[in-house]
Order: structure tokens, then C-alpha cells, then sequence
């Protein structure tokens, strides 16, 4: 028997790996593939990657897996699956072959993904300000009001510099059917996921060093750099030096490893909310020497628990007061307080809606068509078709909550009509999009196989323009013809490539 | 004589040390076009600095907090109030079939006032009820609140202690019993409903003077002159208030604190502290007229101190969904 820390250590290549070609018998199918073109052969932004990956035996490829792995391991990179009986903690699987996307790609992907966080923004400040959209019956007032988030302790609250959503993270896909990138949801409230970009990016350097001298791939590690200059300038006090502290809701949540990454990277403070205090309207730290001011919270607590006495009582991971701190102008709070009224999932069906109205221009991603099961029309038809449509509960994320109707037995599909007949306001639907697909590693068969992925970029906005890390993370479904990603339902990732060009003619 | 002074004391007594105690409190009386508050003052035991603001829905919320240990809370509110003569509203003749013509509009006009909420889901029962109340009425929507707001006070029984203040009407319907919180959560939630606007309303019951019969009945009923009833939004007429309680109408006796969805959005006192002592609570509220139009001084106090059950402890909350 060995103990667990032996068995941290081993790296065991099965005999059988020898020195096999990892893409023998790959087959891109018939959706679109990151990697291979209809033709076979490779698309130019990864052909130089390929080449590398195609010479390598399987067993050198094995052994490099392992070690990645092990690297996640013993730093402790981590997520919580809730509501699964085998412990809190699990790895987040990833897989060695990279996501690339040529520049002329990701130019576009940019555009539209700045072009939407300013719309998302002018919305929020827009429904807890004057209202113009609901006035303008551009959304029905109703649907807004019905949101699961929607503040009203909000309304015509100031927020500092009129920003509300800081950090966004926002889902795309692409059609295997066209090749383009759709956005599939908003993640305006507490995205989190970024700590794998960095560190799969650098896994990859040291596992694949060669593969970066030959790539021109465009560097993601000034996130944290660009957070806190955006969280400084937040600050409501004047002074240059604010204090920012990213406040966390405590080790058993499911970021939690994220949370501390992030305060490290900034050099921040992690507190809970029991390090804080509010004294006449201002935010204190305790520190052993005593109260320190503190100017902004990158807070990783949901709204609901993040004021006892504003919201949720029996929260103990929240900050008494702090809502009357943000009203009197005393602190800032990134993400702002209720822009869970903007990634509320019918809400979503409005966005290019609200892009067209605060900006005057043409969505540059589309939506995903969708079915708001608060309309009848629109609730017979997904009655009439849960079979072939994918059902999502507004208010939830991470894939909670959420009927894939191809997939499911009758039994779950009755169980979503039930629940849809119920609470038509709590759910919209979706046709299932055939995914793209990209080589990843299958270690029961030891070869390359397809796997559908999606994007999830990060998007910073400092009241002027946004910004973007060139990538974000690749969400990959490891299950053959899986079509969820979503980490806490067994999906896993990959490092995301930006290329400075288009590959091929460089390489 | 239309010139109130109320004094509403609430003291929490703990079993322990507290610290870092964070309150909020709702009980300035609403200042508008039929009646004025004049001044309002709270005082705190330890001394805390009180600041005010309007919520959402335009209620004053005093805040203050208390950080060093204590184990008793004294909270003191005073409030003087000028009450305007009720003008009598045209009633309106609108039917309900005419009323649902309109359903669009008013949701999109009265959304938070038409839907369901935790105090007042519409449970099979209410609707029941409301069922009820529509074949009893003459048809119109006026008809149809006044006939569900008599039918509560006919069929629920007025008792102390039958629910608490956490209760939702399921509590009350299971009894049919409650109090003036429970059966003015009946009402919206029957006339909610059937399409028709409603808002939760707290306030002071000014107990009336002489020996009219419904003076005597307001002493047993509204013993605590702490008191809560509807609003219930009528097109061409505009807001109503109907007091389910008593079964009659609501005058210038019903002085208006807050407006809200149901009770948990107009707690009178709402707060939060650290330390594992339980607390026990007393409420003691004085309405007297203040210096009548003539000069002279007309006592009159109401007084009770109902024990109330203790608030539950916090517990352990730390599961979140995160994105």
C-alpha cells in the first residue's frame, strides 16, 4: 500500500501508452473543429502547435500530463462541486491542448464583448436612475421587476464613477453551423474562473515551452495588474494610496482558492466578513494595530449576503451597515450591488436590445435565440418541445437548475413540465447549439479525441473603455458528445491562445 | 382635536453581552397630502446617533448602531402628527370584468403590489376565499375588497399569541385566528390575487374617546395601538383603506407609518448583534391627542406590553452559489 503522499508523487505511464501517435484515429466529425479543418488538415492558427503535439509519442505526452496535474495539486488549485457527497474540494481537470484563436478572430470577439459591457452598464445605471428603457417600453417593466435580483435598495443609489459591472464574464460559443461565436450568457454579478486562465497559461509555459518560442501567443498575466488599477480608482476618498481588500465568504465557498490567488496577485487584503466594521457610515478593517480605513471591497459575496441587516439576516459572512456605508458615498463596491438585474437569464434575451438602444449600434456577437417562458406563446412552444431544447432557471448559474432535453430521460423532462407550468417567470429555453469542438486528451484510450468547448472571457470596464485579457477560459465538456462545460458539472479547461497574427504564414 | 403625539418604546432585554448591534428602524409616520408629521425624534439607550432616509417605497428608515457591550436595547421614538380630514372619495362603479381588461397595465404600472409574496402566497385556500368573495359582492372591484375585507373579520377569530410575527397567511388560514398583521396579509393576498393592486400598511390606531360601541371593541381588538391594514389600489378612484380587522373603514384615526409588500418590508424595528444571548422584547406604545385645536389637553393612552417571542438565533451561514 502506498501512502497518499507517495501516490502525489508517482507518475505512472501505462505500458501500453509506448510510443503510439496521440492523433491516431482522431476524428474531427462532422461540428467545427478549433484544430482541423474540414479538409484534415490543420488551420493555420494551430498548425504549428499541432505539429508538436503530432510528433510527440504518447508516452512523453503521458508523463508531461502528469506532471501539469501534479503542479495543480500541490498548490492547491481547487473548486467546490456543491451538493456532492465525495467532499468539497476537487481538482478542475485540465487538459494539455490549447484553445487557439487567430487575432482576426478574437479583433472581433473584443469589439463585441466591449461593446456589450457598456451596454450592460448604461442598462444598470439606467434601471436604478431614471428608468428611460422601461418608459421607452424598449423591456417590459414587469420582467425587470420580477427579477430574483433586482435591488431596490438600489434605486437612485449613487454608485462611484456610475460604474455597476467592473468585472464581467461573459459565455460564448461557437456554431458548428456557421463557425460564428454566440454569446450565450452574462455573468455580471461574481464571474469567477480567471485564476485558471493565468495559471493553465503557466502550466503550459513550462510544460510546452517549445510550442511558445514558435507561437506568437498574446500574454494574459496583466489581469491582476489591471483589476487593481481599476479597483484604486474607485476609491471615494482622495489620497493616492486607498485601501482595496477583496472580501470572501470564507474557505468553504467555492472560489475560495480564487480569493486568495487574486488578493495575492493585487497584494491586497482577504478578509471575511468579521474582519470588517461599520462606524458612522465607514468601513473599518481590524488589524492588530487597530482600525484601518478601508476605500473599496472586490467583494466575492453574493448580494444577498453580503449586509445582514440590508438583506439576508442570517447571513454570517456578510458586513452589517455596509449598505449604509455605500449609500452615504463611503466605500465602493465592485461588483456594485444588484447587477444581478442584468444577467438575470430573460433578461438576457434583451441585450441586444439594450446595445441598439444606450449605443445606437448593431450587436457585433448575437444572442442565442430564446424562449421566455413567462410569455405563453412562447411556454406552449417549449412545452410542446422540452425533448430537443435546453431549459435554464433564470435566477442560477454554473449550470444549476438546467434541463438538457436530448439528454434526459422522461422522467426529468416531466419533472421540468411540472416545474415550468409552476414558475413560467423562472425559466427560458434554448436550442441545444452544436457546439465547436477541440483535441483533448482522453486518458482512458490514451489518443486525442473531440470534445465541444465554449469561452468565457473576462472583461474589465473603468468607466471609460474595457478591457480584456486576450482569451479567457476555454470550459471544455470531457464527456464524449457532452455538451455542458460548466466545471461544477464535470467539465474541465484549457489554456486559451490569442495569436498576435493569424498563424501560419510566421510560423 | 386632530394632533397626535405618539411614543413607541421597544426594549430588548438580552440574556447575555451583545456588541456590534446594527438597526434600522421604521416608524417615522409618512408625511403627505392627508397627513403631517410635524417632528419625530428617536433617542436610544446606549446613545446612538440615528440617520434617516427614504427607502423605495418612500418610508423613512432610521438607522443607528451600537457597537461597545450591552445587554439591554431601549429604543424611543416620538412622533408628533396632524391628521387632515378625510375627504370622502367618489366611489368608483368599475367591475371586475371590466377591471380585467386592464390586467396589463396595472401589472405594469402596480407590479409590486400584484404579486405573490413570502406573507401572502396565494395558496389554494385564498383563492378559495377570494372565490368566495366574488360571488358575494355586488361585481364591482369595490364591492368585491369591501366584501372579502368583512368576510376575514366574520370568519377569523382576533387572538393574541395564534401566530407570530414570522407567520405567513398559511399559519393564520391553518387557525383561523391571528391578528391585525395576519388578516391584513389575507386581504392582499385575496384581492392580489384577483388583479387588484394592494400594499400592506403599518401604523398607529388612535383609540377613540367616549362611549361608542366601537371604541370599546377597538380596546379588545386593538389593544396595542401598533396597528396594520391594507391599501388597496381601485382605477378612478385611486387608493382605498379597508381594516380587515375591524371590518370598517379607515379614517382619520389610522395615522400611516409605512408602506410595503407584506410585513417584511416594514419591520418596526429590524437589527442584527453579535453574541450568543437570546433577547426578549417589549413594546410599549402611548397615543395621546397633543394640544387639541381649542388648547385644551385631552389625554387619552393606550399601553400593553405583550410579550413576544424571541427573536431565533443566527446561525451559521455560509454556502453561497457562486458564478
Amino acid at each position: 500500500m502506498s501512502s497518499p503522499s507517495q501516490a502525489i508523487i508517482a507518475i505512472n505511464i501505462p505500458p501500453e501508452f509506448g510510443g503510439r501517435p496521440l492523433f491516431e484515429g482522431y476524428d474531427p466529425g462532422t461540428f467545427y473543429d478549433e484544430s482541423i479543418a474540414p479538409d484534415g488538415k490543420p488551420r493555420p492558427e494551430a498548425a504549428a502547435m499541432h505539429e508538436i503535439l503530432a510528433g510527440m509519442p504518447l508516452d512523453v505526452f503521458e508523463e508531461r500530463r502528469q506532471l501539469a496535474d501534479l503542479s495543480y495539486l500541490v498548490q492547491g488549485i481547487t473548486f467546490t462541486v456543491y451538493s456532492d457527497g465525495r467532499g468539497t474540494e476537487r481538482l478542475f481537470p485540465f487538459d494539455l491542448v490549447p484553445r487557439i484563436i487567430p487575432r482576426h478572430e478574437w479583433d472581433v470577439i473584443e469589439k463585441g464583448l466591449a461593446q456589450r459591457v457598456m451596454a450592460l452598464n448604461f442598462y444598470l445605471q439606467d434601471i436604478y436612475g431614471k428608468q428611460r428603457i422601461l418608459r421607452d417600453k424598449i423591456i417590459p417593466r414587469q420582467l425587470v421587476q420580477s427579477c430574483k435580483h433586482f435591488r431596490r435598495e438600489m434605486m437612485g443609489l449613487n454608485v462611484p464613477r456610475d460604474i455597476y459591472v467592473h468585472i464581467a464574464g461573459i459565455d460564448l460559443v461557437r456554431d458548428s453551423r456557421t463557425g460564428e461565436y454566440l454569446v450565450l450568457e452574462d455573468n455580471a454579478r461574481s464571474p469567477s474562473g480567471i485564476s485558471y486562465v493565468l495559471e493553465n497559461r503557466l502550466v503550459m509555459r513550462r510544460t510546452f515551452a517549445r510550442a511558445f518560442e514558435v507561437s506568437e501567443v498574446m500574454p494574459v498575466d496583466h489581469y491582476p495588474n489591471e483589476l487593481g488599477r481599476i479597483l484604486r480608482s474607485l476609491s471615494p476618498r482622495s489620497g493616492d494610496r486607498p485601501v482595496v481588500v477583496l472580501l470572501t465568504p470564507g474557505l468553504y465557498n467555492s472560489a475560495y482558492f480564487e480569493h486568495c490567488f487574486l488578493a495575492q496577485e493585487m497584494g491586497i487584503e482577504l478578509v471575511e466578513g468579521r474582519d470588517l466594521v461599520v462606524v458612522d457610515d465607514v468601513v473599518y478593517m481590524k488589524t492588530i494595530h487597530g482600525l484601518t480605513r478601508v476605500d473599496v471591497i472586490y467583494r466575492r459575496v453574493d448580494d444577498d449576503f453580503l449586509d445582514p441587516l440590508a438583506f439576508r439576516a442570517d447571513s454570517l459572512v456578510g458586513v452589517p451597515g455596509l449598505m449604509n456605508a455605500y449609500r452615504a458615498g463611503n466605500i465602493a463596491l465592485a461588483n456594485a450591488v444588484g447587477t444581478g438585474v442584468a444577467d438575470d437569464k430573460a433578461i438576457y434575451a434583451f441585450v441586444p436590445d439594450f446595445i441598439r438602444y444606450y449605443l445606437g449600434e448593431e450587436p457585433i456577437l448575437k444572442n442565442v435565440d430564446t424562449y421566455l417562458c413567462s410569455r405563453p406563446d412562447h411556454l406552449s412552444y417549449v412545452l410542446d418541445h422540452l425533448g430537443e431544447l435546453v431549459v435554464k432557471a433564470v435566477g442560477e448559474s454554473g449550470g444549476y437548475g438546467m434541463l438538457m432535453g436530448p439528454s434526459s430521460d422522461k422522467k426529468t423532462i416531466e419533472d421540468f413540465r411540472v416545474r415550468l407550468k409552476a414558475d413560467p417567470r423562472n425559466y427560458i429555453a434554448q436550442p441545444v447549439i452544436p457546439l465547436s469542438r477541440c483535441p483533448s486528451f482522453d486518458p482512458a484510450t490514451g489518443t486525442m479525441s473531440a470534445r465541444h468547448i465554449d469561452l468565457r472571457p473576462y472583461c474589465l470596464y473603468d468607466g471609460e473603455k474595457v478591457t480584456i485579457v486576450p482569451g479567457g477560459l476555454t470550459r471544455v465538456a470531457l464527456q464524449k458528445g457532452s455538451l455542458v462545460v460548466n466545471s461544477s458539472q464535470g467539465g474541465g479547461s484549457k489554456d486559451t491562445w490569442v495569436l498576435r497574427g493569424d498563424g501560419g504564414q510566421e510560423a | 382635536m386632530n394632533r397626535y403625539k405618539l411614543v413607541h418604546v421597544t426594549q430588548f432585554s438580552y440574556d447575555g453581552i451583545v456588541t456590534e448591534s446594527y438597526n434600522e428602524l421604521r416608524l417615522r409616520p409618512r408625511h403627505d397630502e392627508s397627513q403631517s408629521c410635524l417632528s419625530f425624534r428617536v433617542t436610544t439607550n446606549p446613545a446612538a446617533k440615528a440617520v434617516g432616509h427614504q427607502d423605495y417605497f418612500g418610508n423613512w428608515v432610521h438607522q443607528f448602531h451600537i457597537l461597545p457591550e450591552h445587554r439591554k436595547l431601549r429604543v424611543e421614538t416620538e412622533a408628533v402628527v396632524l391628521m387632515h380630514p378625510v375627504a370622502e372619495k367618489p366611489v368608483s362603479a368599475m367591475t371586475l370584468t371590466e377591471l380585467d381588461v386592464m390586467r396589463d397595465d396595472l401589472a405594469d404600472e402596480h407590479f409590486d403590489w400584484l404579486v405573490a409574496s413570502a406573507y401572502c402566497p396565494f395558496v389554494p385556500a385564498i383563492l378559495d376565499l377570494a372565490a368566495d368573495a366574488e360571488r358575494a359582492c355586488d361585481g364591482t372591484v369595490h364591492g368585491f375588497v369591501q366584501t372579502a375585507s368583512s368576510l376575514i373579520h366574520a370568519r377569523f377569530r382576533y387572538q393574541q399569541g395564534a401566530t407570530h410575527v414570522h407567520s405567513s397567511v398559511e399559519d393564520c388560514l391553518e387557525t383561523q385566528a391571528g391578528v391585525c398583521q395576519d388578516f391584513s396579509h389575507l386581504l392582499l393576498a385575496i384581492v392580489r390575487s384577483r388583479g387588484i393592486p394592494a400594499r400592506y400598511v403599518s401604523g398607529y390606531l388612535v383609540p377613540r374617546q367616549g362611549n361608542d360601541e366601537r371604541a370599546a371593541m377597538e380596546r379588545v381588538i386593538g389593544g396595542l395601538a401598533s396597528h396594520a391594514w391594507v391599501q388597496v389600489f381601485i382605477p378612478e378612484t385611486g387608493w382605498i383603506g379597508l381594516d380587515p380587522t375591524s371590518g370598517e373603514y379607515v379614517d382619520a384615526q389610522h395615522i400611516r407609518i409605512a408602506y410595503g409588500r407584506d410585513y417584511g418590508d416594514v419591520p418596526p424595528v429590524r437589527g442584527v448583534y453579535k453574541g450568543h444571548a437570546g433577547q426578549s422584547l417589549a413594546v410599549d406604545v402611548h397615543v395621546r391627542p397633543a394640544v387639541d385645536d381649542e388648547g385644551a389637553e385631552l389625554l387619552l393612552e393606550t399601553s400593553a406590553t405583550p410579550p413576544l417571542d424571541p427573536e431565533e438565533e443566527q446561525h451559521a451561514q455560509q454556502q453561497q452559489q457562486q458564478q
